[in-house]
């Protein structure tokens, strides 16, 4: 509908604009300020992470798998380290099971405070941004005395991990989570308490329960509308069957509940890092593998749940030290067609918070 | 694990489209021929029981001598996994889209285009997805060779008053 004295125009946003969290491009189709259409042009981050595995042994390319969702590079390559080891059949120590555990979780907390971070930066608020970087600090801090890399922390293996954590690390965890209630209290406070975060957020960009299943929408976006599906719980891999936690579902399907879900999950993350630190065996850290990781010729599709969506590892191999194939099948990929799905009729500023609310990294879109 | 009843009903639908089922690594896996592709993923979406009503993944993948379009299905409501390939011609891969059973295929089929050059007949947009528009080749194929940017000349030549 044009009103008199507007006309339809289109505008480009991104690839360098800071409320695109990365390199995102997308084609704003405008009616004065209310947004009509939106065509995302992505690729600007395409490394060709499939290609590249095919011409790399399996042991080389666990660093690559760090760079796909790099807020939270841990649990990236714990499904494709766990689809190799599927593939040969290989049986880990307890440690590391746990301590995969504790990383891939440390690394969804890290991944949602940035999501909740910058989802309040968008609409202004320097705090609550602070706050949560504040907090994330101690995340990284975590990995860089483990693994000496903060943000993609290289540390797991085919068959464990590469070595045991530091002394000073479990005293470290341990005060982290012992502060965690105090933490959630301040963005409960200063973020989704606030009246003009409520506001901006509430029943903007309804993304419906149908809707949301038939464009493949997975992770906590696909809770926040409504549906409660966890690969951890549908599906359990590594020892997540061992921990008492629960999905946190949301109704709203609206701006507000995509952000709120993600403080839900970053409680029930620490529950599930609490019973790792009360229940982490001593031992041993790595498996017996053969020196040449060559998988038997065959395919495996392995799912893990990330923190921006669903990840799937398609491998295929020929029986060599090379794979035939890596498919990946990353989370925010699919869930970048909720964007131009949801957003007819909500303004340019709505815009920005229903693209904030989404969580992409464009590591992962772009691959 | 697979269960039994979804061994069934995959065994009767790999009747009617004269398909492969073969069972590897706790998954099953069922293969067609491209022109039955559509019949197949619609009556997996809407099998007794055991819907595999998610389309988990859809990704090209190059066998040397023919294509594939792998499909992985599974279920919001149910420990149910089918995996689905279907043959594809190499010289002139064209396989019916399935963006009509779910929207959000959208973006997984434009990846399989740009990367294997895999056409989806029925797709509302099929361009580009990752690559420039004017790129030439598709990189995923086992066939495509990968030369510095020089030595390939993938870079496009500007023309004349640009």
């Amino acid at each position: 509908m044009t009103i008199e004295g507007t006309q339809e125009y289109a505008i480009n946003m991104g690839p360098q604009h800071p409320s695109t969290h990365g390199v995102f491009r997308m084609v704003v189709h405008l009616d004065g300020e209310v947004v009509t259409g939106v065509e995302p042009k992505i690729g600007y981050l395409h490394r060709g992470l499939e290609k590249m595995a095919e011409s790399r042994t399996y042991t080389q390319f666990i660093p690559y798998t760090d760079r796909l969702d790099y807020l939270a590079g841990p649990h990236n390559s714990l499904g494709y380290v766990q689809a190799v080891e599927k593939m040969m059949g290989i049986e880990l120590p307890e440690r590391a099971e746990y301590l995969r555990v504790i990383f891939a979780e440390l690394g969804r907390i890290a991944s949602h405070l940035v999501m909740i971070a910058s989802g309040s930066l968008d609409i202004c608020g320097w705090t609550p941004w602070s706050y949560c970087f504040r907090d994330r600090e101690r995340i990284l801090d975590l990995f860089e005395m483990t693994a000496g890399n903060r943000m993609t922390p290289n540390y797991f293996r085919i068959g464990g991990v590469s070595h045991d954590v530091p002394d000073e690390f479990m005293p470290a965890l341990k005060s982290f989570l012992d502060d965690m209630p105090e933490m959630l209290e301040e963005y409960q406070g200063i973020f989704f308490g606030n009246e003009i975060v409520q506001s901006r957020m509430k029943s903007v960009g309804i993304l419906p329960k149908e809707l949301a299943e038939n464009l493949l929408i997975t992770g906590a976006n696909l809770r926040a509308s409504g549906v409660q599906y966890d690969v951890r719980k549908a599906e359990p891999y590594s020892i997540y069957d061992r921990f008492d936690f629960n999905v946190p579902v949301l109704y709203g399907c609206d701006t507000y509940d995509r952000h709120f879900i993600r403080l839900l999950e970053i409680q029930e993350s620490s529950k599930i890092l609490r019973q790792a630190l009360k229940d982490i065996p001593d031992g041993p850290v790595m498996a017996k593998v053969p020196k040449v990781i060559k998988p038997p010729a065959g395919k495996v599709y392995h799912r893990v749940e990330n923190p921006k969506g669903e990840m799937g590892w398609y491998i295929v191999s020929n029986g060599t030290t090379k794979p035939a194939r890596v498919r990946i099948r990353t989370g925010a990929f699919v869930n970048v067609q909720m964007l131009s799905a949801i957003i007819a009729g909500w303004k340019i500023q709505d815009l920005v918070t229903i693209f904030a609310s989404m969580d992409l990294v464009l590591g992962e879109v772009d691959k | 694990m697979v269960s039994d009843i979804l061994k069934v009903r995959v065994g009767e639908l790999a009747a009617r489209v004269n398909g492969e089922v073969e069972e590897s690594l706790g998954e099953l896996e069922l293969t067609v021929d491209d022109r039955y592709s559509i019949v197949t993923l619609t009556e997996a979406k809407n099998f007794a029981d055991v819907p595999c009503d998610f389309l988990h993944d859809l990704c090209g993948m190059d066998l040397e001598d023919h294509l594939e379009v792998v499909y992985q299905l599974s279920s919001l409501r149910g420990p149910q996994r089918l995996r689905i390939r279907a043959r594809v011609e190499r010289d002139n891969p064209v396989i019916d889209s399935a963006t009509h059973i779910w929207k959000g295929a959208d973006f997984l089929e434009r990846e399989a285009f740009d990367m294997f050059g895999i056409q989806f007949r029925g797709h509302p947009n099929l361009k580009r997805i990752y690559m420039w528009d004017d790129f030439e080749g598709y990189p995923l194929r086992k066939d495509y060779v990968i030369e510095s940017h020089e030595q390939r000349a993938v870079m496009r030549v500007r023309k004349e008053g640009e």
